[in-house]
């Protein structure tokens, strides 16, 4: 059983922008000590991820406008074109298929993009896919599976009980619990709270973001544009939309020092005219659209900016899917969970998610889980 | 955008008879204020002032008018009220302990702050995904008012009115005086049902002379002109290949060449919501009202509300809650002791309990509620932006009755007009498919800008 206290779709998976990016993370590159240690190691998450992306429109039997047309990290200097050529060194030598261009060559491949960019990272395989499919296609798929899912349909207790977890559940018709050997934690950014109800600390924090998108206009841009050293990303929709993100905050809100998850996090203005700036600066003809609207969402992040898959040692069955740009990595490690949890070719998803394990954090829970 | 931020005591947004009733008040008590208006000239929408005066002599010459036009004149007459015309307020943003907007228009983005906001922005006509209803030619009877009063501008040919709101009585006679043809004003409701409420009401109605008077004389003009007015058909179908030639009403085919759709105004409840106000779902219209306290205070701090912002009851209620809200902000501001504050309330508190007995029976005469229920034609377009029919939305429906949810899968209601037109209805038939009033239902969330906006203009 499948329970989601509001609609498949309706948090972060709903609300993001979108990128399959499979390149070493620019947040990555933002951390001391350069060039994104921890993101390299995700790389061989990602080298699944692009098989997982490539199959899944098939394998769910819907449309989910999966564009894998390719993506550009673009440089406007000869720093970041250095840092572009490291990244792209290291990508390889873990198996990725990056080039290194050139401004003119970037610009024959991508003629929108602006006079200032030097050289760019080009990744056949990155793209985007449509946010707004993705949650329903997979509830439509485990349902016709025989899963059952329940919305509007509210966890609000977990205990250990020695041979199995209880549930306290409350849905439209009435509260209900449910005995289960083995929980997933796939709550997103709430997934720290339901750790909490099984008496555990799961170090993941809420961190807002900004979105924005722009009228609709005839398609010009088949690829995933960031650039390695601005918070950017963007795209088009199949709907003609441009997306454009990268990271920008937006701010939470609070109530009595502690993180308001029900309402959306606050615009800060100055932080969407910056992220217009660096959009406009790379792809200078998305000055003359309009936007319409600019969407705050709240996504997780870990100390070590890496995600949380696999089971807690603490508590034998209980796992966590969480934190990370999981809705590019998504898939990837749902899949391998479930291999966990079902005891299935166990071995090779441990050692596959053991970048992510919460093993990492155990620490924390020395005194908790009881 | 320029980073030159004007300061003031108050920002009005929106310059109808609510937020003129409030500038005067806080004007006579010294306060610094800014009318703001998408508007190039104050008036709103009752007062919408045309570039030619001829045309305002011509359009509204109503007995319901007078108090608002010696109001507009004497608010064209502050001289230390900033009027800032042509500019949409698209943001706002508390966090800097002053309330700044940000104001868009042709020329770029500019700011303004002030310690206290009045919104006071207004309704617009309930949108009526009718079949036909996206047809060029086919209008909420508002904007075909629009255009007559703003621009002197009549459809060609025969102007078919159909709806609930009697306001359509007077709408067809403006067309008339403007020098178009009315091909018949059409009410939903039947005559009996009207003649009821009427004579229930009739002492309410009696005390409201000037609307009723002015519904009356437009009638009689239009008996004049030969218009018919009929009742109890509904409006089903508005026909045409590439523009409206035809309607069905009842069992008739009525030849036309426009059609006004006159079933009521929603509140404008995109800067409201957007700024965190409590709302709640104004009946029988829909839509999202601002929720208030007896000085016209909105569920957050220094942001007050007056007029069809706070639900939708006709010009002379805007007037009196501007000059509440007026009184409130400058209590709160310390710009006028408690006593003098509460005389200005007390005197508009009195007048505001008939002029709303007069609203509610308004909205009883005019309820859209069985016409809107009649509306479930699969292939009609419920999102005019994204093309999204209202059979698309009941599949989705099906799947889950959450209108965000709905939303998300279909993209009904985000286009460029973030749910305007199609969100009451969603909610509508999410609340039916769930059995529950769409009171209880999570609407929209609105964002920032509320106008769309040039992206080379917001950034730096
Ligand atoms: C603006 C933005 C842009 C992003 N861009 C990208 C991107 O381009 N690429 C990328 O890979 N990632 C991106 N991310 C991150 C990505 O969206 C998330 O990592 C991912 O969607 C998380 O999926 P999830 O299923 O873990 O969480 P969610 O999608 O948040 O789902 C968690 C669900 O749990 C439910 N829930 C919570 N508590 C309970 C409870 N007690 N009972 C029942 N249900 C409960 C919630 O209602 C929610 O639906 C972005 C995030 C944001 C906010
Ligand atoms: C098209 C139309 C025609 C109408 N005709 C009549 C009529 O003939 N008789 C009658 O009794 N009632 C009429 N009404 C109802 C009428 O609106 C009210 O009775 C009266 O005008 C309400 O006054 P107000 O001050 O609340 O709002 P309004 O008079 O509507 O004033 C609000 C002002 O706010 C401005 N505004 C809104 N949003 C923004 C923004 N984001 N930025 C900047 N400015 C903004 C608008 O341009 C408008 O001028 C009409 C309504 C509409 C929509």
């Amino acid at each position: 059983m499948l329970v989601e206290q509001a609609s498949t779709g309706s948090g972060a998976s709903g609300q993001n922008a979108g990128s399959l990016h499979f390149q070493i993370e620019r947040r990555f590159l933002e951390r001391k000590g350069g060039l994104g240690l921890e993101g390299e190691q995700t790389a061989t998450l990602s080298r699944i991820a692009i098989d997982d992306w490539s199959t899944l429109e098939d394998r769910l039997g819907v449309s989910l406008h999966v564009h894998m047309n390719g993506g550009l990290m673009v440089a406007e200097n000869a720093d970041q074109v250095a840092i572009l050529k490291a990244k792209a060194d290291r990508e390889r030598a873990m198996g990725l298929s990056v080039e290194t261009i050139d401004g003119a060559e970037a610009r024959r491949r991508a003629p929108y993009l602006s006079e200032g960019i030097v050289a760019a990272n080009f990744m056949a395989a990155e793209g985007h896919a449509d946010t707004r499919k993705i949650a329903p296609a997979f509830a439509t798929a485990a349902t016709a599976a025989g899963a059952e899912i329940q919305i509007r349909t509210r966890l609000t207790k977990l205990e250990w009980q020695g041979a199995s977890f209880r549930a306290e559940i409350i849905g439209s018709e009435g509260a209900f619990t449910v005995g289960a050997k083995k929980v997933l934690v796939a709550a997103g950014v709430w997934s720290a709270r339901i750790a909490a109800m099984a008496n555990l600390h799961l170090p993941l924090f809420p961190v807002g973001l900004t979105m924005s998108a722009s009228e609709r206009t005839p398609h010009f841009l088949p690829h995933l544009v960031q650039h390695v050293a601005q918070r950017l990303s963007m795209k088009q929709t199949e709907a003609g939309n441009i997306l454009i993100g990268g990271g920008w905050p937006s701010r939470l809100h609070r109530v009595d020092g502690i993180f308001d998850l029900s309402r959306p996090a606050e615009l800060i203005i100055q932080s969407l005219r910056n992220n217009l700036s660096v959009a406009t600066k790379t792809v200078p003809r998305v000055a003359d659209l309009n936007l319409i609207r600019t969407w705050t969402g709240v996504t997780a992040v870990t100390p070590d900016q890496l995600p949380i898959a696999g089971e807690f040692p603490t508590m034998p069955g209980l796992f966590c899917a969480a934190g990370g740009s999981a809705f590019t990595l998504g898939p990837t490690f749902a899949r391998l969970v479930a291999d966990q949890m079902l005891e299935r070719e166990r071995d090779e998803a441990d050692r596959l998610l053991a970048v992510a394990s919460p093993a990492r954090f155990d620490s924390l829970n020395g005194f908790m889980g009881r | 955008m320029t980073n030159s931020i004007h300061h003031y005591d108050v920002a009005i947004i929106g310059g109808g008879p609510a937020g003129q009733a409030a500038a005067l008040v806080l004007d006579q008590n010294g306060a610094r204020i800014a009318v703001i208006d998408e508007q190039q000239r104050p008036g709103g929408q009752i007062l919408r002032q045309p570039p030619q005066e001829f045309a305002m002599a011509q359009s509204m010459k109503g007995k319901s008018y007078t108090s608002l036009k010696s109001q507009l004149r004497a608010f064209e007459a502050l001289n230390r009220c900033d009027w800032i015309g042509g500019k949409s307020v698209i943001g706002i943003d508390r966090s800097g302990g002053t309330v700044d907007l940000t104001l868009a228009s042709g020329d770029g983005i500019t700011q303004v702050s002030a310690n206290r906001l009045l919104i006071a922005s207004g309704c617009y006509d309930l949108p009526i995904p009718i079949p036909g209803w996206t047809l060029p030619g086919a209008m909420g009877a508002g904007g075909l008012q629009a255009l007559v009063k703003a621009q002197a501008v009549v459809p060609d040919g025969r102007v078919l009115l159909a709806g609930t709101h009697p306001l359509m009585l007077i709408v067809a006679t403006q067309v008339i005086a403007a020098g178009g043809t009315v091909a018949e004003v059409a009410f939903d409701q039947r005559q009996s049902f009207l003649a009821r409420l009427l004579i229930k009401g009739a002492g309410t109605a009696l005390r409201n002379f000037g609307l009723m008077l002015d519904a009356a004389s437009a009638w009689a003009t239009l008996r004049r002109a030969g218009v018919p007015v009929t009742f109890g058909q509904r409006l089903s179908v508005i026909e045409g290949l590439n523009r409206v030639s035809s309607a069905r009403i009842g069992k008739r085919t009525v030849h036309c060449d426009a059609v006004g759709l006159c079933y009521g105004f929603l509140p404008q409840s995109d800067l409201p919501r957007l700024a965190g106000l409590s709302v709640r779902w104004a009946q029988p219209t829909g839509g999202w009202a601002a929720e208030h306290d007896g000085w016209m205070r909105s569920s957050v701090s220094q942001i007050f509300v007056a007029g069809e912002t706070s639900g939708v009851a006709g010009a002379p209620a805007a007037l009196l809650e501007g000059q509440i809200a007026g009184a409130g902000i400058a209590l709160d501001l310390g710009l006028i002791p408690m006593d003098e504050a509460e005389a200005i309330r007390r005197d508009a508190a009195r007048k505001q309990i008939r002029v709303s007995r007069f609203a509610a029976l308004l909205d009883r005469i005019a309820d859209p509620t069985s016409a809107l229920t009649a509306l479930r034609d699969a292939n009609t377009i419920l999102c005019r932006c994204e093309d999204v029919t209202i059979g698309a939305v009941e599949t989705a429906l099906i799947q889950d009755s959450d209108p965000n949810s709905v939303k998300l899968v279909t993209r009904c209601g985000m286009g460029t007009c973030q749910g305007r037109g199609c969100e009451h209805m969603l909610l509508r038939l999410a609340a039916h498919k769930r059995g529950v009033g769409p009171n209880e239902l999570r609407g929209f969330t609105s964002r920032f800008p509320v106008r769309p906006t040039r992206i080379g203009d917001l950034i730096g």
